[in-house]
């Protein structure tokens, strides 16, 4: 169970993230700053403790290295120092036939050589690094006079001073981190304070009421955010609306037949005689309306995007408009109302055809419904546009306003919605398949329109221009001109 | 009682025309509002059944027009009005109350309940607060349409009836004969001369000659007292 595990999951925290990643960073500074003092004590040590040999081994010739005397006890402990940072310099002085003159300090004695100059021998027993300056007296020339001097330090007193350094370079930082740590984590937290406003604001939300959200949150890196879950809430607001105005309209259209249905079933009850047989057709005319409303509620209440993406098929617009266009004929007909459809060909589209069949039911029976006699109700498949029109034309002569209805029918025929309402219901179909609904400015001799516009084909479909990759609607409404 | 239907939709007209015409009510119909207003300008009736979604307008501007008319003439601006219609929203009923309605029920109704309710609104317009009327020994029921006279019932046909209640409810004014006939017959229908004076002669056969006065060249009524 993956999401109820989700579920259970602490989750992320963005101040503990943006902690992790400043002191991290912060550490990572330090760390370099730490590694740079020891190299740069290093190389100071080097320095130091060099220029400290080759001093004392130029204050040892200049001073008259003849004075010194035989070696001492090697086994006597060396002096304390007398300065806490006083190094321990070990020192070795041999004639020029290499007989040891003298030999001061912890250094073990190292073998007698010619060389000259900085070296770092490894002496004793385990051997331990020494660093040296040998240096040889200047007695004119008299070679057999001179004398070598070699002065030595432990190295481990140099990388002790190397350490020392580093330890002054990043001492600072030891105390400042956790200082700078807490402070940092204030910082973060009161700056991520308008995020956390932002979190409350959309855990605050209600997307019933259409407002969005409540504060501003002018910072500029939440306007696109912002902008966004209003307009989210907006277009949810609006479709919940839609849907709550559809559900009622239809409800009100329903209401309307049973009412109806229930006087005309007491007036027959309680009628003395005969059945009156107009009466009953009434009834009967009334109960179709009620089915046919019911059936497109059903049918409207089943579909959603997820319902469609289950129940899609491929749909030939030209053959169901034919259908419909056939359906409708009779009654049309009848009224003195013409029907035409203009096509090149089959037209296919991925869709529902229940409610394919229902929007375009609607759109010819609204359009010869609220149309007086003599109407031509063409309806235009137009597949380079994948654009369907419903479209009538400019009122005959002599006929009355679009609503009124012919004498002796109703004003609107059984089965159509009213006008608004079959929109509505042509416009929730035309949602449910990506589509769009609107009321384009008619063609020529045309006095209204309705337009049911797909989109366009699916990369990878049929070829681009091809008839099943263009297709559109038209049902249009004009004077009589061309009957099917 | 003489009933305006102001509905578009033919079936619902019909059928309320043919059930309260069984009851003895003279229901006249109107589908639009214009014809409606004319309806009311022409005649007076005991009760408005109202639609509000109609052909050329909300229902709800004929009712604000109607409250706003002049009292003593016609339209009445008391005619009491029964808003029904399709809208089942609460602030829908609220608004039709607040402007005027009496009433308001929602498609699909129950005639029962619609009859229930039209006696209910002819009871507080004739300022009753019991169901059934008294007079003497004669007790009539509205709701059942049926009469005891001393406990005994007395058969009445649908016109009998209504001119009875037309006369108890208005008692002790006298109706002339002319406001009888608007109470009792439609637009439509066809009048005897002398239709009136049949059904006093047959209630003063059923009921008694003390119940139903004559007023003579005015017209007849109820008196306030029965006769001992």
């Amino acid at each position: 169970m993956s999401a109820p595990a989700a579920t259970a999951a602490q989750p992320h925290s963005l101040l503990r993230h943006l902690l992790a990643w400043t002191l991290g960073a912060l550490v990572l500074t330090w760390a370099s700053f730490l590694v740079a003092g020891y190299r740069a004590g290093l190389h100071e040590a080097d320095e130091l403790t060099d220029g400290h040999l080759a001093s004392v081994a130029a204050l040892v010739l200049a001073g008259g290295s003849r004075g010194w005397q035989a070696p001492p006890d090697d086994e006597a402990p060396p002096p304390p120092p007398s300065h806490e940072y006083q190094r321990t310099i070990s020192l070795v002085l041999w004639d020029a036939q290499g007989r040891l003159l003298a030999h001061s300090g912890p250094a073990p004695l190292p073998a007698f050589s010619r060389e000259e100059g900085f070296a770092t021998l490894a002496l004793g027993s385990p051997p331990r690094p020494w660093r040296s300056f040998a240096r040889w007296s200047d007695d004119g020339a008299d070679a057999a006079a001179r004398q070598r001097v070699l002065v030595l330090i432990d190295d481990a007193d140099r990388v002790s001073l190397a350490w020392d350094i580093a330890g002054q370079v990043a001492a600072p930082g030891l105390w400042l981190l956790p200082a700078l740590a807490l402070v940092l984590g204030l910082a973060v937290r009161r700056g991520l304070r308008p995020l956390r406003a932002l979190g409350d604001d959309v855990r605050a939300l209600d997307v019933q009421q259409a407002g969005g959200l409540r504060d501003a949150h002018p910072a500029q890196e939440f306007t696109a955010v912002v902008d966004a879950i209003n307009q989210l809430v907006a277009r949810y607001h609006a479709a919940l609306q839609n849907e709550r105005e559809l559900a009622s309209e239809l409800a009100h259209e329903l209401r309307t037949p049973l009412s109806s249905l229930v006087l005309r079933s007491r007036a027959l009850r309680e009628a003395e005689g005969p059945p009156d047989r107009a009466a009953l057709a009434r009834l009967e005319r009334d109960a179709l309306h009620a089915g046919e409303v019911l059936g497109q509620l059903l049918a409207l209440a089943r579909a959603s995007h997820a319902a469609l993406a289950e129940a899609a098929q491929p749909v030939d617009l030209e053959a169901l408009a034919r259908r419909v266009l056939a359906d409708a004929a009779p009654a049309a007909l009848a009224a003195g109302h013409e029907l035409a459809l203009d096509s090149a060909g089959p037209c296919r589209v991925d869709g529902h055809p229940l409610l394919l069949e229902l929007a375009l039911r609607n759109l010819v029976e609204n359009a010869v419904a609220h149309t007086p006699p003599g109407t031509l109700v063409e309806l235009r498949l137009d597949a380079a546009r994948r654009t369907l029109l419903v479209c009538d034309g400019p009122l005959p002569p002599g006929a009355g306003s679009p609503a009124a209805a012919a004498p002796g029918r109703p004003a609107v025929p059984v089965g159509a919605l009213g006008l608004g309402l079959g929109h509505r219901v042509v416009a929730k179909v035309a949602a449910v398949h990506g589509a769009r609904f609107d009321q384009p400015p008619p063609p020529p001799g045309f006095s209204r329109c309705d337009r049911l516009q797909f989109a366009p084909a699916p990369a990878g479909g049929a070829p681009p221009g091809s008839e099943a990759e263009r297709i559109s609607i038209v049902t249009e409404r004009r004077a009589p001109s061309r009957p099917i | 009682m003489r009933v305006l239907v102001v509905e578009d939709d033919e079936g619902i007209a019909e059928g309320l025309a043919a059930y309260l015409g069984r009851d003895g009510h003279a229901v006249d119909r109107a589908a639009t509002l214009a014809a409606g207003w004319a309806a009311l300008r022409a005649e007076p009736f005991d009760l408005l059944l109202l639609d509000l979604g109609l052909p050329d307008g909300d229902g709800l501007g004929l009712l604000a027009r109607l409250r706003a008319a002049p009292a003593g003439a016609l339209p009445d601006p008391a005619t009491p009005v029964l808003v029904m219609t399709a809208r089942e929203q609460v602030a829908a009923r609220v608004d039709a109350l607040d402007r005027g309605a009496d009433d308001y029920v929602t498609k699909p109704f129950d005639p029962d309940e619609l009859a229930a309710r039209m006696r209910a609104l002819r009871r507080r317009a004739a300022g009753r607060s019991q169901p059934l009327l008294q007079h003497g020994a004669l007790v009539v029921d509205p709701a059942g349409r049926s009469v005891l006279r001393d406990g005994q019932p007395v058969p009445l046909a649908a016109r009998e009836f209504a001119v009875l209640l037309a006369l108890l409810e208005a008692r002790p004014r006298v109706l002339s004969r002319q406001q009888l006939e608007a109470a009792l017959y439609n637009f439509d229908s066809a009048l005897e001369s002398n239709a009136i004076e049949v059904y006093v002669h047959h209630l003063r056969k059923k009921l008694g000659d003390g119940v139903i006065r004559t007023l003579r060249g005015v017209g007849y009524y109820v008196p306030a007292e029965p006769a001992a």
